[in-house]
C-alpha cells in the first residue's frame, strides 16, 4: 500500500486536495489580514474543487455512478461560488477598511457576543 | 218561627254582639267618656243584648218550635234499657235533631275543608244561655269592683327599687275590652260546629284568660301565672292537635253533624255519624277511615277496601290487625281531644294553672276561672260525647276522680280565700269529669250548669269580701256577717248549693241534684264493675270534704269575732251594683237545679241527648268495662243510696267545720300540728309546681341552652374551623406556588440563561477562532462519526 | 297579547333598577329626596301589582285567580347559542309571593328612614336588590333565574356589609359563603339537568304546554314549528323550566344512573341543598342569625320577610316537579328537615338573650312548617293516592311563607324600632315598656301574636294546617310537630313578659322611649292589618294560590300513581326500577 508505487489515482488527488485545504485552512487561522484569510478560502474551496473533479472523473474511478460529469459541474459550480464569494468578500473588506483604515480582522470584533 | 233557620242567625247575632263591643273599644276605648268609663257600659250593654238574644232564643223559639220536652220517663226508660239484653238495647235518634250548618270557610283542599260553623241543640242553647246570664252579672258586678280603675292607680304589690308603690294609669276600658273579648271567644266554643272551630276558640279564651290574668301586668307574680296558664293549656292543646290529626287524617272531615257541604241534598256525614252510624243503630263503631288507615299497608298491596273487606278487618280486633290498629286510633283521637279538656279544665296532671290563674282581678276569676272558660273542657267532652271509646270514658273518669281528691285535699288548708274557691273549682270540675266518665252525660252537663251559677257566686262574694277588706287572707278575717249581710248571706247560699243540700227525695238547693245524680251514677257505674268501685267511694268522700272546707271559707269570713280589728273597722258593704247581681245569681244557685213539669234542665237536656249514647256498651279491647244505661242509675236502687250517701257525707263535713270554725270547739291548729307531715304537703300543694319545675321546665330550659349552645360551639365554630381550615389550605397553596411551581419555574429558566451566559463567553467576535472551532468541531464530528457511527455508516 | 306581557313584566321588574339608575344622577347631600324617590319608586312597583291582584279582566293586566296555569307568559331569544330565553310568567304560586315582596319592599324603604351612611349607595342596592328578588319569582328560564338569584346576593351582601352592626364584616361573609355554596350546587344541578334534557322527547301537547311553542300562535304555525323542532338531528337541550317539568313527570329523561343513584336524586339533592339553606334549615341555618342581627332593621325585614321565602318556591316550583322520582324517594328527608328545624329553631329561642338573635330564630322555627308541608308525599297506594292532605299541607306552607312574611317582618321591625331609641338588644334588660309607649306595645304584641299562631291572625292558618296535614304522612313527624305548639307559646310569652310587661324599664336610655311615630306608625300598621285579615279570611290568600298549587299535587299524585301502576312492585322499590332502566 505504498502510495509511491502505484500508478496515479484517487487517493493522490485526494492528498492533493487535502493538502490544498489544510493549508487553506491553517491560511485562514493564522492570517490577520482580511485578504489572507480570502486567500485561504480561495485555497479550501479549490481543494475541495480537487476532491470533486478526482472523484467525478471516470478515468480515475471507473465505478462512477451517474451522466459522469457530476464532479465537474460541481467544480464548476464552486469556481462561480468562489467568484462571487470573492466579489462580495472584497467589497466588505474595501467597506472595512473605508471604515477602519485597517484590514486586521481582529479588529473587526463587533459580532462579540 | 222556624227554629231551623232562626236559631243561627240569633244565637249568631248573639255572639258577635261581643266582638263589636271588642273592637269599639280596641279603637276608642280611652277616649270613651271620662278616662274610659264608657266602655263599661259598652261591654256590659253588649252582652246583655246577647243574654236577651239567647234567653229569646230559648224561651221564644226553642221551646215553641220543638215543644217542652218529653215527659220524664226515667223509670220507665230504665226498666226497660234494664232488661233487654246487653249490645241490642240500642235507643233510636232523639227525635230532635241539632240544627247544623256552615257559615264560613277558612280553607278547601280538595274534599277536605276547614269552617266556620255551628252546631245547636238544646246543650247549645242552655250553655248559650248560661254564659251569658252569668256573664252580665258579673260585667255589672264588674263595673263596680273594677271602679278604681277610672282613677290613677297605686298599685301596692308592686315595689320600685326606689321604695315607693308604683303608680300608674287605670286600664278601665282595657277590662271591659277583653271580657268582652273573651265573651266572644267563650260562645264561639259553644256554638261551634265543628272541633277545628272549638280549637279557634279554645286558643282565644286561652289568650284572653292570659290578658286578664295578667291584667296587672306590673306584678311579676301576674305575668308568670299568665304564663303558666297559657303553656300549662298549650301542653293540652298538643293532644288536642293530635286528636284532631287523627279525626282529620283518617276521616276528612271536623264537623260535629251531618251538613251539606257540596249542596247536593244529601248532607255529609259528620263525625257523629260516622263513629256511630245509623245503620249500626249508632252504637259505637270503628268508623270505615281509620280501618282504611290502618289497612294503607294491605290496600298499598292491592286489597281493594270494599264494604265487606272493611268489615272484616273491623270486626278482627285480634293483636297486630288493622281492627285492632284502628281501634287504638279511635281510643288515642279521643284521648288527645280530652287531653285539650284536661289542659283547659284544669284537671290532673296539668291542673297546676288554675290556683295561680287567681292573680286577675275577681270578677275575671268569676267569669273565666270558675263558670265558663274552665268549664269549657267539661263542655267539649260533653259535646265530642259519642265519639269517645269505653277505654277512654274510664281515662276520662279516673282522671276526674285524681282531680277531684287531690283538689279537694288541698282546699282544706288553703288560706287564700280565692285559692279556696280555686281549688273548690279544680274538684268540682272533676266531679263533672268523673260524670262523664262513668257514663253519666246528662249528670255532668247538669253539675256543670249548676256550678256554674253557684261558683260565679260564691267567686262574686268573696271578690266583694276583698273589695271590702283588701286582702285574700281568710286569717286576717272573720265576724263580717254583720258589716256586709247581703254578701255573708248569698254567700251561705252558694255554700249550701256547693254542699249539696236538700232534703232527701223532696227538695234541695241545685246542688243537691246535680251532684245525687253523678253519685248515683258511679253507684251505677259500680255494680257494673265492682273493680271501679273506688270511683264511688272517692267521690262521696270528696263531698265530704267540700262541705267541710267550703264552710270552713265561710265561717273564717263571716262568723266569730274578728281576728284582725284594723280590716274590720274598714269594711263595708259593697255598692248595689255589686250585690245585686249577688242576690240574682243566689236565686239562680238555688232554683235552677228544680224541674218545673216538664220544664227544667235535665229534661231539656234529655231533649238532643246524642244518638246512641245512652245504650249499654262495652270495651271492645277491656271486654269486662261495662257502661250501663244512664238511665239505670235513676232507679232505686242507686238513687236512693246515693242520695243518703251524699245527704250524709255533706253533712259530716258541715258538722266538722262547724265544729272547727264555726263553734270553735276544736282548735285546727291542734289537729295541724299533729300532722304535720301531711300538713305540710297539702299546703305545698302535693309538690306539683316543684315537680314540674324539676321535670318539665328546667330540662326544657336546659334542652334549650344546649340547643343555643350547639349552634353558637358546634355549628359556628365548625363553620368558622371550616373557613378557617379554608384559609390555611389557601394559605399553604400560596406557600406551594411561590416555592414550589413558581420555584421550578424560576430555576428553568436561571439555568437556561446560565448556561447561554456560560456558550456566551465563546463568542468573542473575532473571525481566526470562529475558523478554529469550525475546524475543530469538524474533526470532532468526523472523529465521533467515525468512532461511535460505524455501523451507522457502513450500513449507509 | 305576548307585547303586553313583556312589558308589564319587565316593567315590574326592571323598574327598579331604573330608579336605581336615576339615583345615579342625584346629588349626594339630597339624602331625603333620594330616599322618597326610592320609596316612590317601590310604591309603584307594588301598585302595579296591586292592579294585578285586582278582580276583573281589564286590558289583560290582570291576574285570573281561577286559571291553575302559567299565565302572562312570554319568552324572547336571549342567548339563542345555548337555547337561553328571556322566559318570564306567573301563577298562583308566583303571584302572591311576587305581591308580598313588593309589599314588604315599599314598607322596608320606608323603614330606612334611620339610614344616614352613603344614602346613594344604599338606595341604589335596595332598589337592584328588589329588581334580582321580583326577578326570581318571575322567571321561568333556569338560567335566568340563576341569574337573578345571584343579582340578588350581591346588594345584600353590601347592604348588610356595609350599613350592618358591628360584626357586619363576619355576617356579611358568613351569608354571602353560605348561600353561594347553595347557588354552586344549584349550578351545578341546572347544567346536569340541561344536558340531560331533550325537548323531542315531549309530545305537542306538552311542548304548547311547557311554552316552548308558543301558545298564542294558531295552531298551524304551531305545527310548523313543532316539526321543526322535530326535524333538528341532535338532542335539544333546554333551560325551560316548564319544559323540564313535564321531562321530570312524563320521560325517563333524567333517570340515568350515576354513583349508583338516578340523575334527578342527584340534581334534587344539589337543589335541594342550595333551597334550604335559603330557607334556612337546620343544620345550614346559621347564617341567619348573624346576619340579622347584623343587619339594619330594613334589612332584616327583607331578609325574613322575602329571601327566605325563595328557599320555599324554589322547592315547590322546581326540586318537586323536575325531580318527582327523587322527590318521592327523599320526602321523608325533606319533611325531617322541616321538622329538625322547628323544633331545633324553637329550642334555640328559647335560650337566647337578644331580642332579635330570638326573633330570627323564630324563623327558623316557622319556616319548618313550610318544608314539612311541602314535602308531606301522602299520596301514595296505601292511601289510595289521595292527593288531599298534601293539599292541603303544600297550600298551608305556602300560606306560611305568606303569614311568615307579614309577621316576621313585622317582628324585626317591631324590634328595630325599639333598638332606635335604646340602642340595645338585651332581652333581660326591657320591662314595662306597655306602660312607657302603649300603641307600640299593643301593635307589637299583635305581631307577636301572629307569630304565635293565635287563632284571627295570620300565623294560625299556616302553622295548623301543615301541622294536621302531616298525619297522613307520618305519625311520629306528626305528633313532633304538634309538640312545637308549646316551645312556641314558651319562647313568645316569655319574651314578651321581658320586654312589655313589668313594673319599669331596667336599661339604658330610658328617658329616650318617646312614642312611635307617624312613619313607624304607617310600617306596622299595614302588616298588622294584613295578619288579621288574612288570618280572619285566609281565602283572600287561598283564592290566589289554591288552584295552582293543587294542580302541582296533582300532576305529582298523577306521577304517582302511574309509577305505582306501571311498574309491577311498588313505587318505593327504587332500585329494582333503577336496575330495569339500566337493562334498557
Amino acid at each position: 500500500m505504498n502510495l509511491l508505487t502505484q500508478p496515479i489515482g484517487v487517493s493522490h488527488y485526494l492528498i492533493v486536495g487535502a493538502f490544498l485545504f489544510v493549508t487553506g485552512v491553517v491560511c485562514m487561522a493564522t492570517k490577520r489580514n482580511a485578504l489572507g484569510v480570502l486567500m485561504g478560502i480561495e485555497l479550501v474551496l479549490n481543494g475541495a474543487n480537487v476532491n470533486f473533479v478526482a472523484f467525478g472523473s471516470e478515468y480515475l474511478r471507473p465505478d462512477t455512478l451517474g451522466i459522469g460529469l457530476d464532479g465537474q459541474l460541481v467544480a464548476l459550480f464552486v469556481i462561480v461560488l468562489a467568484a462571487a464569494e470573492a466579489a462580495v468578500a472584497l467589497a466588505i473588506t474595501l467597506n472595512f477598511y473605508n471604515n477602519h483604515a485597517t484590514v486586521d480582522v481582529d479588529q473587526a470584533n463587533e459580532l462579540k457576543g | 218561627m222556624d227554629p231551623v233557620s232562626t236559631l243561627p242567625k240569633l244565637l249568631g247575632l248573639a255572639w258577635l254582639l261581643p266582638l263589636v263591643s271588642f273592637t269599639l273599644i280596641v279603637f276608642f276605648g280611652p277616649r270613651m267618656g271620662k278616662s274610659g268609663s264608657k266602655a263599661g257600659y259598652l261591654a256590659t250593654g253588649a252582652i246583655l243584648a246577647s243574654c236577651v238574644l239567647s234567653l229569646f232564643a230559648l224561651f221564644f223559639v226553642w221551646l215553641p218550635g220543638y215543644g217542652l220536652p218529653a215527659p220524664a220517663h226515667h223509670q220507665a226508660a230504665a226498666e226497660s234499657s234494664h232488661e233487654a239484653p246487653a249490645g241490642t238495647a240500642h235507643d233510636a235518634a232523639p227525635s230532635v235533631k241539632a240544627i247544623t250548618g256552615d257559615w264560613y270557610t277558612l280553607g278547601k283542599f280538595g274534599s277536605l275543608r276547614i269552617t266556620i260553623g255551628y252546631y245547636i241543640d238544646s246543650l247549645t242553647m242552655l250553655m248559650f244561655s248560661m254564659v251569658t246570664v252569668i256573664a252580665t252579672c258579673i260585667h255589672f258586678y264588674a263595673y263596680g269592683y273594677m271602679h278604681y280603675e277610672l282613677h290613677e292607680v297605686v298599685d301596692h304589690e308592686v315595689k320600685l327599687p326606689n321604695g315607693q308603690h308604683l303608680h300608674r294609669r287605670g286600664r278601665f276600658h282595657r277590662f271591659f275590652q277583653y271580657m268582652s273579648l273573651f265573651c266572644f271567644s267563650m260562645l264561639g266554643i259553644v256554638i261551634a260546629g265543628n272541633i277545628a272551630m272549638v280549637f279557634v276558640f279554645w286558643e282565644l279564651v286561652g289568650i284572653c284568660s292570659y290578658f286578664l290574668i295578667g291584667f296587672y301586668i306590673e306584678r311579676k307574680s301576674a305575668c308568670v301565672a299568665a304564663n303558666k296558664a297559657f303553656i300549662v293549656n298549650r301542653v293540652g292543646d298538643f293532644g288536642m292537635i293530635i286528636g284532631m290529626m287523627i279525626f282529620f287524617g283518617t276521616l276528612g272531615t271536623f264537623a260535629f253533624g251531618d251538613i251539606d257541604t257540596d249542596g247536593d241534598g244529601k248532607p255529609e256525614p259528620g263525625l257523629f255519624s260516622l263513629v256511630r252510624s245509623e245503620e249500626n243503630h249508632h252504637a259505637l263503631a270503628t268508623p270505615d277511615g281509620m280501618i282504611k288507615a290502618a289497612a294503607a299497608a294491605e290496600i298499598g298491596r292491592g286489597v281493594v277496601p270494599t264494604a265487606e273487606q272493611i268489615q272484616a278487618w273491623r270486626e278482627d280486633i285480634s293483636p297486630g290487625s288493622p281492627g285492632r290498629y284502628a281501634y287504638w286510633l279511635l281510643i288515642t283521637a279521643g284521648l288527645g281531644i280530652f287531653c285539650g279538656c284536661v289542659g283547659k279544665s284544669a284537671q290532673f296532671p296539668l291542673h297546676v294553672w288554675l290556683p295561680d290563674a287567681m292573680e286577675g282581678p275577681t270578677p275575671v276569676s268569676a267569669l273565666v276561672h270558675s263558670a265558663t272558660m274552665v268549664a269549657a273542657g267539661v263542655y267539649l267532652v260533653g259535646r265530642f260525647y259519642p265519639m269517645f271509646a269505653p277505654e277512654v270514658l274510664l281515662v276520662i273518669a279516673v282522671i276526674g276522680c285524681i282531680t277531684l281528691f287531690v283538689a279537694a285535699t288541698i282546699a282544706i288548708t288553703a288560706t287564700d280565700i280565692k285559692r279556696v274557691l280555686a281549688y273548690s273549682t279544680v274538684s268540682q270540675l272533676g266531679y263533672m269529669m268523673l260524670a262523664l266518665g262513668v257514663g253519666g252525660w246528662a249528670a255532668g252537663m247538669f253539675h256543670l250548669i249548676t256550678h256554674a251559677f253557684f261558683k260565679s257566686l260564691l267567686f262574686m262574694c268573696s271578690g266583694s269580701v276583698i273589695h271590702a277588706c283588701h286582702t285574700n287572707e281568710m286569717t286576717k278575717m272573720g265576724g263580717l256577717r254583720k258589716k256586709m249581710p247581703w254578701t255573708a248571706y248569698t254567700m251561705l247560699a252558694g255554700c249550701l248549693a256547693i254542699m249539696g243540700a236538700g232534703i232527701p227525695f223532696s227538695i234541695g238547693l241545685s246542688g243537691h241534684y246535680s251532684k245525687d245524680a253523678i253519685l248515683a251514677q258511679a253507684l251505677s257505674f259500680k255494680a257494673g264493675n265492682p273493680f271501679y268501685g273506688w270511683l264511688f267511694y272517692v267521690a262521696a268522700g270528696g263531698a265530704a270534704i267540700t262541705a267541710f272546707y267550703m264552710f270552713r271559707l265561710w265561717f273564717m269570713t263571716f262568723a266569730g269575732t274578728p281576728r284582725d280589728h284594723h280590716i274590720y273597722e274598714h269594711a263595708h258593704e259593697s255598692p248595689k251594683v255589686m250585690y245585686y247581681p249577688l242576690v240574682m245569681l243566689s236565686v239562680f244557685a238555688v232554683g235552677i237545679g228544680w224541674s218545673v213539669e216538664r220544664f227544667g234542665i235535665q229534661p231539656l237536656l234529655e231533649q238532643t241527648r246524642p244518638a246512641g249514647i245512652l245504650a249499654m256498651s262495652n270495651g271492645v279491647l277491656m271486654p269486662d268495662l261495662v257502661y250501663p244505661s244512664e238511665h239505670a242509675s235513676h232507679l232505686d236502687e242507686f238513687h236512693g243510696p246515693s242520695t243518703y250517701v251524699a245527704t250524709a257525707t255533706a253533712l259530716c263535713g258541715f258538722l266538722l267545720a262547724v265544729v272547727f270554725y264555726g263553734l270553735r270547739i276544736l282548735d285546727p291548729n291542734e289537729v295541724r300540728n299533729q300532722f304535720q307531715l301531711i300538713y305540710r304537703f297539702l299546703i305545698h300543694k302535693w309538690y306539683f309546681d316543684e315537680l314540674y319545675d324539676a321535670i318539665f321546665v328546667q330540662p326544657l330550659l336546659f334542652v334549650a341552652r344546649r340547643v343555643a349552645d350547639f349552634d353558637k360551639k358546634v355549628i359556628d365554630v365548625f363553620i368558622d374551623k371550616l373557613a378557617l381550615v379554608t384559609r390555611m389550605v389557601a394559605g399553604l397553596d400560596d406557600l406551594i406556588d411561590r416555592y414550589f411551581v413558581d420555584g421550578f419555574v424560576n430555576s428553568a429558566a436561571a439555568g437556561i440563561y446560565g448556561v447561554g451566559t456560560w456558550f456566551h463567553g465563546a463568542e468573542t467576535g473575532k473571525l481566526r477562532q470562529y475558523v478554529m472551532f469550525i475546524v475543530i468541531g469538524t474533526v470532532a464530528l468526523f472523529v465521533l462519526i467515525s468512532f461511535y457511527l460505524n455501523s451507522t455508516l457502513a450500513g449507509f | 297579547m305576548e307585547s303586553t306581557y313583556v312589558t308589564l313584566l319587565s316593567l315590574i321588574v326592571f323598574l327598579p333598577t331604573a330608579g336605581a339608575l336615576a339615583l345615579a344622577f342625584f346629588p349626594r347631600e339630597k339624602t331625603d329626596a333620594m330616599k322618597t324617590f326610592s320609596l316612590v319608586v317601590t310604591a309603584v312597583v307594588f301598585l302595579l301589582t296591586v292592579i294585578m291582584a285586582l278582580p276583573g279582566q281589564g286590558g289583560g293586566w290582570q291576574f285570573d285567580a281561577a286559571v291553575s296555569e302559567m299565565q302572562k307568559v312570554f319568552s324572547l331569544d336571549w342567548i339563542p347559542s345555548f337555547n337561553i330565553r328571556y322566559f318570564m310568567g306567573l301563577d298562583g304560586i308566583s303571584f302572591p309571593l311576587l305581591l308580598l315582596t313588593t309589599f314588604i319592599t315599599m314598607l322596608s324603604m320606608g323603614a330606612s328612614w334611620p339610614i344616614q351612611k352613603h344614602v346613594k349607595a344604599y338606595c341604589i342596592l335596595f332598589l337592584l336588590l328588589e329588581t334580582g328578588m321580583l326577578g326570581v319569582f318571575l322567571a321561568l328560564d333556569f338560567f335566568l333565574f340563576y341569574v337573578f338569584w345571584e343579582v340578588m346576593l350581591l346588594p345584600m351582601y353590601f347592604l348588610i356589609g356595609v350599613w350592618g352592626g358591628p360584626r357586619r364584616e363576619y355576617a356579611a361573609i358568613k351569608f354571602f359563603l353560605y348561600t353561594l355554596l347553595g347557588s354552586v350546587f344549584m349550578l351545578i344541578a341546572i347544567l346536569m339537568l340541561y344536558f340531560a334534557s331533550d325537548l323531542k322527547l315531549l309530545s305537542d301537547k306538552q311542548l304548547v304546554v311547557a311554552n316552548v311553542v308558543s301558545s298564542y300562535v294558531d295552531q298551524a304555525a304551531q305545527a310548523e314549528q313543532i316539526a321543526a323542532l322535530r326535524a333538528q338531528p341532535q338532542p335539544i337541550h333546554t333551560f325551560n323550566i316548564l319544559a323540564l317539568q313535564q321531562l321530570g313527570q312524563h320521560t325517563d329523561a333524567f333517570d340515568t344512573i350515576i354513583l349508583g343513584k338516578s340523575l334527578q336524586w342527584w340534581a334534587f339533592l344539589l337543589l335541594l341543598l342550595g333551597f334550604v339553606i335559603k330557607v334556612p334549615s337546620v343544620p345550614l341555618h346559621t347564617w341567619l342569625p348573624d346576619a340579622h342581627v347584623e343587619a339594619p332593621t330594613p334589612i332584616s325585614m327583607i331578609l325574613a320577610g322575602v329571601l327566605l321565602k325563595m328557599g320555599g318556591y324554589g322547592i315547590i316550583r322546581i326540586c318537586y316537579p323536575i325531580c318527582p322520582h327523587a322527590g318521592y324517594d327523599l320526602a321523608y328527608f325533606v319533611c325531617l328537615l322541616g321538622v329538625v328545624s322547628m323544633v331545633y329553631g324553637g329550642f334555640a329561642a328559647l335560650a337566647q338573650k337578644d331580642f332579635k338573635r330570638l326573633v330570627a330564630y323564630s324563623s327558623v322555627s316557622h319556616m319548618g312548617y313550610v318544608v314539612l308541608g311541602i314535602g308531606v308525599w301522602s299520596a301514595v297506594a296505601g292511601n289510595q293516592f289521595n292527593a288531599d292532605a298534601w293539599k292541603m299541607g303544600m297550600n298551608g306552607a305556602m300560606f306560611q311563607m305568606i303569614a311568615h312574611g307579614i309577621s316576621s317582618s313585622g317582628m324585626f321591625f317591631m324590634v328595630g324600632v325599639i333598638y332606635d331609641r335604646v340602642h340595645h338588644r338585651n332581652l333581660d334588660q326591657f320591662g314595662g315598656l306597655f306602660a312607657k309607649m302603649p300603641v307600640y306595645s299593643g301593635l307589637a304584641i299583635g305581631i307577636f301574636f301572629a307569630g304565635l299562631g293565635l287563632p284571627g291572625l295570620c300565623g294560625f292558618i299556616g302553622e295548623v294546617f301543615v301541622t294536621l296535614s302531616v298525619w297522613n304522612y307520618s305519625h311520629a313527624l306528626a305528633v313532633i310537630s304538634a309538640s312545637v305548639v308549646i316551645i312556641t307559646a314558651a319562647y313568645i310569652l316569655w319574651t314578651l313578659q321581658r320586654v312589655y310587661l313589668g313594673p319599669e324599664y331596667r336599661g339604658p336610655h330610658g328617658d329616650h322611649l318617646h312614642p312611635m311615630t307617624i312613619r313607624e306608625l304607617a310600617i306596622v300598621a299595614p302588616l298588622l292589618v294584613f295578619a288579621i285579615v288574612f288570618g280572619v279570611y285566609p281565602q283572600a290568600v287561598f283564592h290566589y294560590m289554591t288552584p295552582s298549587v293543587d294542580r302541582t299535587v296533582d300532576d305529582l299524585a298523577a306521577w304517582t300513581r302511574m309509577e305505582a301502576t306501571s311498574s309491577p312492585s311498588t313505587a318505593d322499590d327504587a332500585q329494582e326500577r333503577e336496575a330495569s332502566i339500566a337493562q334498557q
